[in-house]
């Protein structure tokens, strides 16, 4: 019996040895089929591109090291600051600006973790719909981090462990970009942060010092100034909202973020900074030489700009040049140096926003798929999700003057809009910049409750050569903040009826 | 894409329900070119094509089409494309067949009519080709307009002056429809007006320009200026010298890196009570069961309903649940697939290595009744001793995310072995 049970226990062993198999990614052995389109990057232009590529019907595989898909944008840019701006929007409004208008609350507090929550539950259900949509039009997705072994081969460390290797006819770079770090303050994202840091801090800072005046960094301080920090925008430059914000719109955006008490420090520059652990340090200067200065925070967020991302993509492995800021170097179809490896994105030329990034997805796959693609580099509208939003598209005032274009300018106040009235939210107005002989188009700028959404007509006009004639001549619904577009575009052709 | 798109789309728009429109409202067409077959010329398919391949028609002489058709594909030097037509009707006549080489944008391919045209009365047009040649000639710049809109405006009709710029086949923009009207410009005159807007489209700076309130040079320097604008600027680009070694920290934006490959989740499991089960039905029943029945029904059990792994991928189907808030019932286990690794504690005794066993008649039914099992991945068993009758180490070695998943088969095939082997079997 004792040999026998012996025995038998050794043929258990045999499939002891058939114990285990790793079920992920069979089909990814080197020397699999070769893909039309391998992309590396899930962000927005990696994942739109994937997902544009599976509709023509390319074979295509999408490479994200993160976990999930989105990229910034979804896991930390755009959706969670989103979140958090309209969030805390309600929370500073409830508290400040419920009385007026007849309704009474009680004790109001905030919970931040629930905020939090609210945030990371938009951000889960975005990117698992981005991973059906993957599914749904056949795209492989590989959760790993990609580089090139050679022009046609993707090696991939998979985050679960192991390795693989995807071939590809047609490459896609769409690494996208990180934060500019602030030389001598390192991230430790508790109190010298990131956006991304700041995007999830555990309690409300007392005091919150933001470097660089730009539109995240406008944003993000006023999530925290709205829940109770002490905000101060230090800027080098001497308007804020960064260099496409039309300059009459940005004093007006900085006399109505003062208002809601945020502190500005403009033609300033951080000299150097000192994370003590307790708090943070900065040494400032004014720009133009004035008295050093020195200021403290409990959390610094260094928001000074994106720069690209392509480390450890292994580019020099095959060439690959970047510019001296670090940019993917591409020509107009996209395409680097080797013409089945195209880039698009934050980590090549042009403004870092999510919808160019989508443009230039479903362009690249075209260009790839029908040998023409296009996007409209003039007619990008930027946002900035502060309260009241900015918004605009075209040329600024100063860039016409400084290139000696001429223009004329219409601008129509929300205070004089029978909407902004009633909703007592008449803060701003619109901007329009037109040719002064042929009345077409040339920009439009907004400050002003909902403006994110209003410039979407600015940017169709643009689109369309219209003139602001033909805006003024279209019919607007009574009573909307659009009115409020249209009054400036009669205003800008001729007169506006209602100021 | 869009001029892609609009261009294709466009190309074989029949004009009879615009121009019938425009002769009522407008009256600066006459209505006799709306009864005429329309000359249907190569069109342009990106703003860069000026010739293009016919590969093939779709479509022959005298045949119907209903819009969405394919008439005809046709090659250029990026890529091969489907002309598609955006309304009904007759392809009347072919005049370049298939495999005609560089036939210029703007020249005659064919001749289309109505549909229900008696197509055997109808004036076929006159190729115009020649005056659009001119005018390519005369003004190189507009020529890019008049590609996209070639295929409409071609009409066999009288022309009261030289031919110009297209005309117009979008709806005239308000404040353009103002001017023409306050102005009382008629078809001719439009159709000497040189449009500046996208693909063609006539701008108020364009009647401006020829009403002579605005310098005529204007709207094509503004257009001049928009077309420049809408490029990314790649002028001027600064190559860095190349890097050996990326030095940029990975961690920045980047997240964490890979964990490393296998974990082993093990469990001491005893197998005394299995035994003692199996020569009890071996006095009874007089049957030998193997122990390989008892611990495979075992995992058979445990295997059943396990946590996902925390990496666990949904389905597509789960996926779109879970978007649209319906995941609160969405599965929560699945089914496993898992063989443990057995051996017995190390004992002093035995130091030999099992011999290749040959297949028995158990093992194969056992592989036969596990056929969801995966393919064998042969894995080094660690200082194994066979199995005693006593405590045996039951281990699984997994990814990181599977390890709870693990855990709980593990746990559950002790349990059923500890405590009531018999139930595997009776
Ligand atoms: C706080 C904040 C707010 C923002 N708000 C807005 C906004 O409101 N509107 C707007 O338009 N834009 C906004 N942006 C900008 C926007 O997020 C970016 O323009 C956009 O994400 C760019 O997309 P992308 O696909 O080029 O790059 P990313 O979104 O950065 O995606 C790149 C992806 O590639 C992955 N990756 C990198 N290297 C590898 C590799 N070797 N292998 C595999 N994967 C790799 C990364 O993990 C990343 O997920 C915001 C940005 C921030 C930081």
């Amino acid at each position: 019996m004792e040999k026998g049970l012996r025995y038998r226990s050794r043929l258990i062993l045999l499939f002891i040895i058939l114990s285990y198999r790793p079920p992920l990614l069979i089909a990814n052995q080197p020397g699999a089929e070769e893909k039309d389109l391998v992309i590396i990057g899930g962000g927005v232009a990696g994942y739109v591109a994937a997902i544009k590529a599976g509709q023509e019907g390319l074979k295509v595989t999408c490479i994200e090291k993160r976990g999930r898909l989105g990229g910034t944008c979804l896991n930390v840019g755009c959706i969670p600051s989103k979140s958090l701006l309209n969030n805390s929007h309600l929370y500073h409004q409830i508290l400040h600006d419920s009385k007026p208008r007849g309704i009474e609350v009680g004790d109001v507090q905030l919970n931040l973790q629930a905020m939090m929550k609210a945030k990371d539950t938009s951000v889960t259900g975005l990117t698992k719909g981005i991973e059906y949509l993957f599914k749904k039009n056949g795209v492989e997705y590989i959760k790993g981090t990609g580089s090139f072994a050679s022009e046609h081969e993707i090696k991939v460390q998979l985050n679960d462990g192991g390795e693989t290797s995807v071939v590809g006819k047609n490459i896609l770079i769409a690494t996208g970009s990180e934060s500019t770090p602030f030389p001598g303050l390192e991230f430790d994202e508790k109190r010298v942060v990131t956006s991304t840091g700041a995007l999830s801090l555990e309690k409300v800072p007392e005091k919150l010092i933001v470097i660089g005046g730009g539109i995240i960094g406008l944003e993000m301080g006023s999530v925290w100034s709205r829940l109770g920090a002490k905000v101060t925008v230090v800027e080098f430059l001497d308007q804020i909202g960064g260099p496409g914000m039309d300059s009459q719109i940005a004093k007006e955006a900085q006399k109505v973020l003062k208002k809601q008490g945020i502190e500005f420090k403009l033609g300033t520059k951080v000299v150097s900074g000192e994370n003590t652990g307790d708090n943070v340090k900065l040494q400032v200067d004014s720009a133009k030489g004035g008295k050093p200065e020195s200021l403290e925070a409990d959390v610094v967020l260094v928001a000074i700009g994106r720069r690209p991302y392509t480390a450890g993509l292994g580019l020099e492995n095959i060439g690959l040049e970047l510019d001296e800021r670090g940019r993917v170097v591409i020509d107009s179809e996209y395409r680097t140096k080797a013409s089945h490896i195209r880039c698009i994105g934050d980590c090549t030329f042009g403004p870092m926003l999510a919808h160019k990034a989508e443009e230039e997805a479903v362009a690249a796959v075209e260009y790839i798929k029908k040998g023409y693609g296009h996007v409209n580099y003039g007619v990008i509208p930027s946002v900035m999700y502060t309260y009241p939003e900015v918004a605009w598209v075209g040329q600024n005032e100063q860039e016409l003057k400084s290139q000696n274009i001429p223009y004329k300018v219409g601008t129509f106040p929300f205070s004089a809009n029978s909407r902004a009235k009633t909703n007592l939210d008449t803060e701003g107005f619109v901007k329009m910049i037109a040719d002064p002989e042929t009345d077409r188009l040339l920009g439009c700028h907004i400050i002003g409750p909902n403006a994110g959404e209003m410039i979407a007509e600015a940017t169709l006009a643009l689109e369309y050569g219209a003139s602001t004639e033909d805006i003024a001549r279209t019919c607007h619904a009574h009573p909307t903040l659009a009115e409020a577009f249209k009054e400036a575009a009669m205003a800008t052709y001729s007169k506006a009826i209602h100021f | 894409m869009a001029s892609f798109a609009t261009a294709t789309r466009l190309t074989t728009r029949l004009i009879s329900r615009r121009v019938a429109q425009d002769a009522a409202s407008r009256g600066f067409r006459t209505s006799a070119a709306s009864l005429a077959a329309q000359n249907f010329t190569m069109p342009a398919l990106s703003p860069t094509m000026t010739e293009g391949n016919i590969a093939n028609w779709k479509i022959k002489e005298g045949e119907s089409f209903s819009a969405g058709d394919v008439l005809l594909e046709i090659e250029t030097d990026k890529a091969t494309m489907d002309v598609e037509a955006q309304d009904d009707g007759v392809l009347v006549k072919i005049t370049q067949g298939d495999g005609s080489k560089n036939v210029q944008v703007g020249t005659r391919i064919g001749v289309v009519a109505e549909p229900g045209d008696d197509i055997n009365s109808l004036e076929i047009p006159a190729d115009e080709q020649p005056a659009q040649k001119e005018a390519k000639k005369d003004e190189p710049e507009r020529k890019q307009d008049s590609q996209s809109a070639a295929p409409e405006k071609k009409t066999s009709g009288p022309k009261k002056t030289g031919e110009k710029a297209p005309p117009q086949k979008y709806p005239l923009y308000p404040s353009v429809e103002h001017l023409i009207k306050e102005h009382r410009l008629d078809g001719s005159a439009i159709s000497e007006i040189t449009p500046t807007g996208p693909a063609g489209r006539l701008l108020k700076g364009d009647v401006l320009a020829y009403l002579g309130s605005v310098s005529s040079g204007r709207p094509a320097e503004i257009k001049a200026r928009f077309d420049h604008n809408s490029h990314l600027d790649l002028s001027n680009i600064k190559v860095a010298a190349p890097k050996e070694a990326p030095k940029k920290a990975e961690k920045a934006a980047a997240p964490e890196t890979p964990t490393p490959i296998y974990h082993v989740v093990s469990s001491t499991i005893s197998l005394a009570r299995v035994i003692e089960v199996q020569k009890k039905i071996e006095n009874t029943l007089d049957t030998f069961i193997p122990l390989s029945t008892f611990v495979a029904r075992a995992t058979e059990i445990a295997n059943d309903e396990l946590p996902l792994p925390s990496n666990y991928e949904p389905t597509a189907d789960e996926l779109f649940n879970q978007v649209l808030g319906l995941d609160k019932a969405s599965r929560k286990g699945s089914r496993g697939h898992y063989l443990p690794q057995i051996s017995a504690l190390p004992s002093p005794s035995f130091t030999g290595v099992a011999p290749k066993p040959k297949k028995q008649v158990d093992i194969i039914d056992f592989l036969a009744g596990s056929a969801k099992t995966p393919t064998p991945k042969p894995r080094k068993t660690g200082p194994h001793g066979g199995i005693s009758t006593g405590s045996n180490i039951f281990s699984l070695s997994v990814p990181k995310a599977e390890e709870k998943r693990a855990q709980t088969f593990l746990q559950r095939v002790k349990a059923v072995l500890e405590e009531d082997p018999g139930r595997l079997i009776l």
